[in-house]
């Protein structure tokens, strides 16, 4: 702007000195022309006068001041001239001026000189006698006093334009500087020049409007954030070719990624073939979900395709934590399976049975083993049942609700009694120290923890071994621990004694007999009484099982 | 529509990792099948085995299915490379991904055949006890190890764990040499076993050459990002 107004000031005073210069010219020409004029004519009335009063002679006397005075015959000869020797020169009759005055009396002309740096003016009227008297002028033209006043000219423009440079910068720098000052976030603070002030309120409008918009997606982007960093699904958007656009912390977490990198591309955390095949359907422009399998657990991936004018422009990714889901949906899985191949042996080798004595074919002998045969499964199966049946309660917790004292101790001793015949066959001690500790707790529950401990002590066990029961306790804790020198279980299945039907000896063999079912009553009724069990167990050298109970009852939350 | 210069290489980035998680599958898939998926009848229960030898079946044929993918994947890439460079005259940083780009292909390639090749062996080979006995597993595993690894590295451009690749592939060697004396004695013992333990040792072979393909794109890796190739400037 300001280099503009300089401009427009510069060529402006650079016209205005142009223009200003040609007209004091062409006026000031014209008045001296004019004043030459008559300057002449009142010499010429002067001259006419003289010599029509005292003749040709008045001419000799007559200074001429600059004028030159030629006086001619009617013929045209030169009589006298104040300049040159009239012998010399040559006829005057054809010569314009003289011709005019010759026929009208008055003649006038001019002539440029050759350099046409002079002009002489020629005045000539007819005396009385006759004769013609002349008088002459020489005059700069135009042209000349144009260039004699160029020097002049040129150094006034020189200065003019350069006073007219500074002039202008300072002055387009004096009416710029109150728009350059203007604060545009305050604008309606200043005004100088009143022919902005709509401007000016227009921009203070829109100012505010900007304001409170950019204020709102703020708030937004904060309840965005606020939301998918506290929500513990992870949250991913990508464009078109897979970039991420946008994450959350608990996508990162989930995907067991380091959040200090920074990622482009949504493979770069994860490129395994399920989560890749995921985000190119989606990418596909159709929605998918899959599971992912990582060290953690389980992760459901679900792909939304994101559509923009009808392609797809990315992908908002859901990631869920699905650990907990898909475990218990295995362990129901291996449950349903085991329970009917669990139910299916007995049952199986009942009909067995039962079909070789429907043929009568049978000898008497063989009917009292297959009968004996045939009873044995069908206990199995009646236990089998019975413990599916108590687990089953305990899953629902129905008719648990008898809370009652129990006194351990008692408890354990009469059940260490109960089994003490069938640990004698097996060739078993069972030593117990048992102290008399009260808890609260359901006694029937109770009973069956501490009978499935020491039932399995006693089938697991070695010939000549021990079993041995303790309880004890500290304040607001009963301890119950259960221990043999037994067979052991192998550190891979000590996690997973306590789930149903897990069996270490994968055969499932009969001999021990058991249904798979006895620790996992145990890990449930524990869980009934919020009780801790931890396990101890080394192959071949024996097994530890201690369960630690609250005295005081407290449903369990997840109850 | 003109993809500008960025995103194509964002492409080529994405198409890299895409080839290079392959390459780790059909590895792990091989390892797999050498090591869970007997092809003798150990199991008792023939529900199971059967189940097993189906399983099998389907691994060795993803991994035949995946080297085909790969070996595309390497062509295409290859083909996004030349266009790269002949069309956009990159140079500096850009230059250095692309080249390295360009020589990791090659190596990912020769690992996806060497994986089918040993998936190919493993179902020719009787019965397997064998295989447990001598350091196979280790082998294996760390061979697969330093392909995830290298992998890994190239997604982050992380040259510290180039550099822990490089650093393992003695470990795969040393194993190496450890298996062949293994066979060795092996044979020594029992000549009729001659058979299985030569296509063990070409097993050990494949993945002692996987590891070398890992340390190489490892060695790439570190050149597309540090623009120094096994200690000197290239």
């Amino acid at each position: 702007m300001t280099v503009k107004i300089c401009k427009i000031i510069c060529i402006v005073s650079f016209f205005v000195l142009l223009i200003a210069a040609v007209v004091i010219l062409g006026v000031s020409y014209s008045y001296y022309s004019d004043r030459l004029e008559e300057d002449l004519e009142q010499k010429m009335e002067y001259v006419s006068r003289g010599i029509n009063i005292s003749g040709p002679d008045f001419l000799e006397g007559l200074s001429a001041n600059g004028t030159r005075i030629t006086l001619i015959a009617s013929d045209g000869t030169v009589l006298f001239d104040s300049k040159a020797d009239p012998e010399n020169m040559e006829n005057h009759a054809y010569r314009q001026e003289v011709k005019d005055a010759l026929s009208l009396g008055v003649g006038k002309s001019e002539r440029y000189s050759e350099t046409m740096s002079e002009k002489t003016l020629y005045y000539a009227q007819k005396l009385d006698n006759g004769d013609v008297i002349r008088l002459s002028d020489s005059q700069i033209t135009w042209l000349s006093l144009t260039l004699s006043m160029l020097t002049p000219i040129i150094v006034i423009y020189v200065l003019a334009v350069i006073f007219s440079i500074f002039l202008s910068h300072s002055l387009s720098k004096k009416i710029v500087k109150p728009l350059n000052d203007i604060d545009l976030e305050h604008p309606e603070k200043l005004m100088e020049y009143e022919e902005l002030t709509p401007l000016l309120s227009k921009i203070n409008s829109q100012n505010k409007i900007i304001n409170r918009q950019m204020e709102e997606l703020e708030r937004k982007q904060k309840e965005f954030n606020a939301i998918t960093d506290n929500m513990s699904e992870g949250f991913i958007i990508i464009d078109d070719r897979a970039e991420i656009l946008s994450y959350n912390a608990s996508a990162l977490k989930l995907l067991e990624a380091s959040s200090k990198d920074e990622y482009k591309s949504v493979l770069s955390i994860n490129r395994s073939e399920s989560f890749r095949r995921t985000i190119s359907t989606a990418l596909m422009g159709e929605r998918r979900e899959s599971i992912l399998q990582s060290e953690q657990g389980y992760l459901r991936i679900i792909a939304n395709p994101v559509f923009e004018d009808n392609k797809t422009a990315g992908a908002v990714i859901l990631i869920l934590d699905e650990t907990e889901k898909v475990t218990n949906e295995n362990i129901r899985r291996e449950f349903t399976s085991n329970v009917s191949h669990e139910l299916k042996t007995p049952l199986t080798s009942i009909s067995g049975f039962a079909e070789l004595m429907k043929t009568g074919l049978v000898s008497e002998e063989d009917t009292i083993h297959f009968a004996d045969n045939i009873y044995n499964e069908a206990q199995r199966l009646i236990t089998l049942v019975n413990d599916i049946i108590k687990l089953s309660k305990l899953d629902e917790g129905v008719g648990m609700n008898n809370i009652e004292s129990v006194d351990m101790g008692n408890l354990a001793e009469g059940i260490c009694d109960r089994l003490s015949f069938v640990a004698a066959s097996n060739e078993i001690s069972i030593e117990t120290h048992c102290e008399h500790r009260i808890i609260e707790g359901n006694r029937k529950i109770l009973e069956e923890i501490i009978y499935n401990l020491c039932d399995n002590a006693i089938k697991y066990n070695k010939k000549g071994g021990f079993v041995r029961v303790n309880v004890t306790g500290s304040g607001e804790s009963t301890l119950l621990s259960v221990s043999d020198n037994g067979i052991g279980i192998p550190k891979e299945a000590q996690n997973r004694v306590f789930e149903r039907f897990y069996r270490v000896d994968k055969s499932h063999s009969k001999e021990i007999g058991g249904t798979g079912l006895g620790l996992s009553i145990v890990k449930h009724g524990a869980l009934y009484h919020n009780a801790k069990i931890t396990l101890e167990s080394e192959p071949g050298k024996g097994t530890s099982i201690t369960v630690i109970f609250p005295n005081k009852f407290k449903i369990n939350s997840r109850e | 529509m003109r993809i500008s210069f960025d995103e194509q290489l964002k492409l080529l980035h994405n198409d890299m990792i895409i080839m290079g998680a392959l390459c780790e599958e059909v590895i792990t898939g091989a390892v797999e099948a050498l090591l869970d998926y007997d092809s003798d009848n150990t199991e008792q229960d023939s529900d199971v085995a059967w189940a097993k030898q189906n399983r099998f079946e389907q691994i060795t044929q993803k991994i035949f299915e995946k080297d085909k993918d790969i070996d595309r994947m390497e062509r295409e890439i290859e083909s996004l490379c030349f266009k790269l460079i002949l069309q956009q005259q990159p140079v500096a940083k850009d230059l250095r991904r692309i080249s390295a780009a360009l020589k990791m292909i090659s190596d990912m390639e020769r690992i996806g055949d060497q994986a089918s090749d040993i998936a190919e062996i493993i179902k020719y080979i009787p019965n397997s006890s064998l295989r447990h006995k001598i350091h196979m597993r280790e082998m294996s595993k760390a061979a697969a190890e330093m392909v995830t690894k290298s992998v890994d590295a190239y997604v982050k451009d992380d040259v510290e764990l180039a550099r822990k690749v490089i650093a393992s592939d003695d470990e795969v060697d040393d194993l190496f040499r450890q298996i062949r004396s293994e066979l060795i004695s092996e044979v020594s013992k029992d000549a009729s076993r001659g058979e299985e333990c030569i296509d063990l040792m070409m097993i050990a072979k494949y993945f002692e050459r996987i590891g070398d393909h890992a340390t190489n794109i490892a060695e790439w890796v570190e050149y597309s990002v540090t623009g120094v190739h096994r200690n000197s400037e290239i």
